[in-house]
């Protein structure tokens, strides 16, 4: 059942994933401010240094602190994912909204384009254009956004299309509400939550894909201390010093499983509440 | 056959939709094309006379506008010309035919194997639902869904080539080179489709068609693989159909890691080479593949969950 003001409520209870969730962000801007390294400033005499109580995981082929490096590299690869996949949600919805209440030839012609960009299998489209582009984080997260916008065009229209139908919005139109208030006040936020769930997926799946390109070099450079750029900075010590490799591909893991972990619980719950 | 046609008039669409776009990335990538065909044509050579550019621009209709440039593309594509290469000067079919097999044979292999295994996961973990078979099955799916596949190659590699030395870490060839890469693709279809076809399998348990069975005193073994994986299988395959972009993907991934040939690597060289014929046909191929695919998948359904057909029937 779909009604105008359902609003997205607070678990009364806070969830086990979302404890973890808060433990390891609390963990991480704990070791931020106690941390007494720089990320990307060399120390030759410790080089490829294994864990130790100094280096909690190591120091790398410029005798740079691993842990530290893992932690300002969660900067990178989530925040800069966060940024992709919200500017492509916004985008996403104002597509998917605008084809659902358009309707006819506008519908037709926005849903073709939306097919025609999700032909692309996203890394090999963002492989093409980061590459062709020149590899650097802006071109990345151009071409992750040019990427990642149409599912969420898609379940928005899916959505929408069902609500545009409803008799409150007949109503509100019939009384004279400007289109995009008609939008804005009942047919948003009942897509919302669909969008929200598929945001949390999009996220992981971005994580997973800005750490790839980097590794493969297309994506942020090193010395920055981007999770998969230190991978790829990592791999010609792969024989004498494994422990390079081991934290960063680790920090990607335990991150992305928290947030589809999370996601899996609010779309559980958001299925409930319909 | 109704539904037929719309779904190709849907995919004509689409198909020219994805042309221009890949022919606009191209266009519009910053560098001069005609420069980069004549560094590949005369290897060695560092300045060229503005005259010999501009030859190349004309022989390549580099000096028209985009439009023309497009439609003059498009023709030469639909009709199955796919022009050169920039740096090997050799057809760009040729090139891709060269690869194609690799990346094939890679692609199935993962797939067969990452397949069986999501069946027999799935296939347990409903038959012993609740237990920790079960949680085991979700647990693995969980992890494997959010490991990065190139950090997956790269355990292997240290795993299997660098610590115990059984297994070649990079390379194509042989049978033994072929293992590392195919289970880290295939891990990746596992565990993405065992949660799927579990639920799938679930909700096909609980449809009354099997109370209905059971009273009827069909055996467990026939409700399962006559009736309940039956009913579980259109959904299957959509999700199967949705996974082969991300197998595309991986294998990319995966041969660029382990130094395989293939289209990856084949896609990732051009790119970085600047040879934009060989990249523009290798996208419009992966396009084409992945949008047939799933129309197929999506006709296929059709055919195999009687409800569909009714549906369809009933619209026409």
């Amino acid at each position: 059942m779909i009604l105008t003001g359902t609003k997205m409520r607070l678990p009364a209870k806070p969830s086990a994933t979302l404890w973890a969730l808060m433990a390891v962000v609390l963990v991480v801007i704990a070791a931020f401010l106690s941390t007494p390294y720089d990320p990307t400033k060399a120390d030759f005499l410790n080089r490829l240094a294994p864990p130790s109580p100094q280096h909690w995981f190591g120091t790398d082929h410029l005798g740079r602190d691993i842990a530290t490096r893992v932690l300002y590299g969660s900067f990178w690869s989530l925040g800069l994912s966060l940024c992709v996949v919200s500017i492509g949600a916004v985008i996403g919805t104002i597509v998917g909204l605008i084809a659902a209440q358009r309707g006819r030839w506008a519908d037709m012609l926005l849903m073709r384009v939306t097919d025609s960009f999700f032909a692309f299998p996203e890394l090999i489209a963002a492989v093409t254009i980061a590459g062709l582009f020149g590899p650097s984080t802006m071109n990345l997260v151009l071409a992750l956004i040019v990427v990642s916008w149409m599912k969420f065009a898609r379940l928005v229209r899916s959505l929408a299309v069902a609500v545009v139908q409803q008799d409150y919005v007949l109503q509100a139109r019939l009384n004279g509400l400007p289109a995009h208030l008609v939008l804005w006040r009942h047919i948003l936020p009942n897509v919302l939550p669909g969008v929200f769930v598929l945001w949390t997926n999009s996220w992981s799946r971005t994580i997973l894909a800005i750490s790839g390109l980097s590794f493969l070099g297309f994506g942020v450079q090193p010395p920055n201390a981007e999770w998969g750029a230190m991978l790829l900075d990592g791999k010609a010590y792969l024989h004498t010093a494994p422990h390079i490799m081991i934290f960063p591909g680790l920090a990607v893991l335990i991150a992305v499983l928290i947030i589809n972990l999370t996601g899996d619980r609010l779309r559980d719950r958001l299925a409930d509440e319909f | 056959m109704n539904a037929f046609l719309t779904r190709l008039g849907g995919l004509l669409a689409v198909l020219f939709g994805t042309s221009f776009i890949t022919f606009a990335v191209t266009y519009f990538a910053p560098g001069d094309k005609a420069l980069s065909i004549a560094q590949a044509r005369y290897p060695g050579e560092m300045g060229f006379d503005s005259a010999v550019l501009d030859g190349i621009r004309a022989e390549f209709h580099l000096d028209r506008p985009f439009l023309s440039q497009y439609l003059h593309w498009l023709a030469d594509f639909v009709t199955g010309d796919f022009g050169r290469s920039y740096s090997s000067q050799s057809k760009v079919w040729d090139v891709f035919t060269g690869n194609l097999a690799e990346t094939i044979t890679l692609a199935f292999t993962a797939l067969t194997l990452g397949l069986t295994a999501a069946f027999l996961l799935a296939g347990l973990a409903v038959w012993k639902q609740g237990s920790l078979l079960d949680r085991f099955a979700i647990l693995l799916a969980s992890v494997g869904a959010a490991i990065p596949s190139f950090w997956l190659s790269i355990l292997l590699i240290m795993l299997f080539a660098a610590h115990l030395g059984w297994l070649p870490a990079y390379g194509t060839g042989t049978v033994a080179n072929l293992v590392l890469p195919a289970v880290t693709l295939a891990f990746w279809v596992m565990s993405s489709q065992t949660r799927l076809l579990r639920s799938f399998l679930l909700e096909a348990y609980a449809q009354p068609f099997v109370e209905t069975l059971r009273l009827r005193g069909v055996s467990e073994r026939e409700i399962f693989f006559s009736h309940v994986l039956r009913h579980a299988m259109p959904p299957a395959l959509t999700m199967i159909g949705l996974d082969l972009a991300g197998l595309i993907e991986g294998a990319v991934v995966v041969e660029i890691i382990f130094a395989r040939s293939g289209l990856g690597s084949l896609l990732a060289g051009s790119v970085l080479a600047r040879d934009l014929p060989v990249v523009v046909f290798l996208v419009m191929f992966f396009a084409l593949t992945y949008v047939l695919i799933n129309t197929l998948i999506d006709l296929l359904q059709i055919v195999m969950d009687p409800r569909q057909r009714a549906a369809e029937r009933a619209e026409a």
